[in-house]
């Protein structure tokens, strides 16, 4: 019992570094592309909207278990040959940057139009407008949603331990098939993804907090 | 030269003709106050004269050229404000200031509390947008549309979200503008104000102009019979109030 619990802490110390760093690149990468497709929607000409359009919906309407597979195993046969942590990387940022691409383009059609066009006829640039105007005044509003994806998207790097991401998922689970004790480990697997997900939620509100602080008179 | 010439706007929406062939001519100094009813289409004049809303056919000219949304020609004050929150009534005034004109952040800063003080805010420069009344911040709005110097003031209806007291700071804001020499079109409900502040006003239904005429005369017993149908519930209100 004591050998699973130091095996379980051995296999946490090298495995839950690996889940944080692809999570939280992968949550910066998918949320800077979902803001810049969630923008062209908004402002782009439809030649250029149609297709990111189709992308997300592809994207959104296949499960990530699928397309992890399709990427790492897939990737070879065009000549896309990923070490397993870029794969699953790269497939966590797309696979985040459509659901990040609705939530801003949520927030984008919530900013009041009087405020854009005021903008438009002072002559601020659509540049201007996205990162001075509407950026700053729908930052309260999708921060929840942003937090709560991004507590998903935690969850999701489970998946990547299928093609063999040596992260949390895939090192406690090598334990448990070592040792038997796949309930013990399992459990430990809940506690941390939890642990996690529960840091995240503390920050954001944190960060919320400092937003309504600065949006206050 | 007229500073602005509307010449045969047109601007319709699917089957929906909203403006069907305006016709405007404004001299510089003018305060032109357009009345009618709701749906008349005054609100999407000042919008094409803008360049907000696309037109059929027609010209908007300001001082002899094109008119283009953010050229800085037109400048518009919106019924509802349109301030942006995350910024101070200062910040609101200097943001195109500083983007657009790209003037040094201390000029566009005394710029801002210049046009801030014109409407009596000075105090409140260092306010976000809610920390003020509404009052206050159409007077913002206005601050801001002003810094920039445009050559034609847009008023659209910039008294319709507010309380009567409320009102009335903004009204003695946009009188003492047009007092001022400042080139204006007023589309406002509040017909007393559009009286004592307008050289001509212009009575819009279905689209269409159906007069225009000095205030004397578009308030007076000689006007079209649809404006003083229109009028009359109004004059009825005010003899009531009267006594």
């Amino acid at each position: 019992m004591m050998a699973v619990f130091s095996d379980s802490m051995v296999a946490a110390a090298r495995g839950l570094p690996v889940t944080l760093i692809i999570w939280l690149t992968a949550v910066a990468a998918g949320m800077a592309l979902g803001f810049a497709v969630g923008a062209l929607r908004f402002f782009a000409p439809r030649a250029v909207v149609w297709p990111l359009v189709a992308v997300v919906e592809v994207v959104r309407g296949t499960p990530f278990l699928v397309q992890c597979f399709l990427l790492y195993f897939g990737g070879p046969f065009i000549g896309i040959d990923l070490s397993p942590p870029l794969a699953g990387f790269l497939a966590l940022s797309v696979y985040g940057a459509a659901y990040f691409s609705e939530i801003f383009r949520a927030g984008f059609l919530a900013v009041p139009p009087a405020q854009l066009e005021a903008a438009r006829l002072l002559g601020l640039s659509r540049m201007q407008i996205v990162w001075r105007i509407m950026l700053p005044v729908m930052a309260l509003g999708v921060l929840p949603a942003l937090t709560n994806l991004a507590v998903i998207l935690i969850k999701e790097t489970a998946v990547l331990s299928i093609i063999t991401v040596p992260e949390f998922t895939f090192r406690l689970q090598a334990v448990g098939s070592a040792s038997f004790a796949v309930v013990e480990t399992t459990l430990v697997l809940a506690l941390g993804y939890w642990a996690l997900t529960e840091a995240t939620a503390f920050l954001a509100r944190r960060v919320e907090k400092r937003i309504e602080r600065a949006l206050a008179a | 030269m007229s500073v602005l010439e509307v010449a045969a706007l047109r601007r319709e929406v699917g089957q929906a003709q909203i403006l069907r062939g305006i016709d405007l001519k404004v001299e510089p100094g003018e305060a032109i106050g357009i009345i009618g009813p709701s749906g008349s289409g005054k609100s999407s004049l000042l919008r094409c004269i803008a360049g907000l809303d696309p037109i059929v056919s027609g010209r908007v000219l300001v001082a002899g050229k094109a008119a283009v949304p953010g050229d800085g020609a037109i400048g518009m004050v919106f019924q509802h404000f349109g301030l942006w929150p995350h910024l101070t009534a200062r910040e609101n005034v200097a943001l195109a200031l500083k983007l657009v004109r790209k003037l040094p952040r201390k000029e566009a800063d005394a710029k801002a509390e210049a046009a801030l003080a014109r409407v009596g805010l000075s105090a409140q420069a260092g306010r976000k947008p809610a920390g003020l009344s509404g009052g206050q911040q159409q007077r913002v709005a206005i601050a801001r549309t002003l810094a920039m110097e445009p050559r034609v003031l847009l008023f659209d209806e910039p008294t319709a979200a507010l309380d009567p007291e409320l009102t009335t700071e903004v009204l003695d804001v946009i009188r003492d503008l047009a007092a001022a020499g400042t080139t204006m079109l007023v589309v406002s409900h509040e017909m007393g104000f559009i009286a004592g502040l307008s050289s001509r006003v212009m009575f819009l239904d279905h689209g269409q102009v159906v007069q225009v005429a000095p205030p004397r005369e578009m308030f007076g017993p000689d006007a079209e019979p649809r404006v003083k149908g229109f009028l009359k519930t109004y004059l009825d209100r005010v003899a009531w109030a009267q006594g």
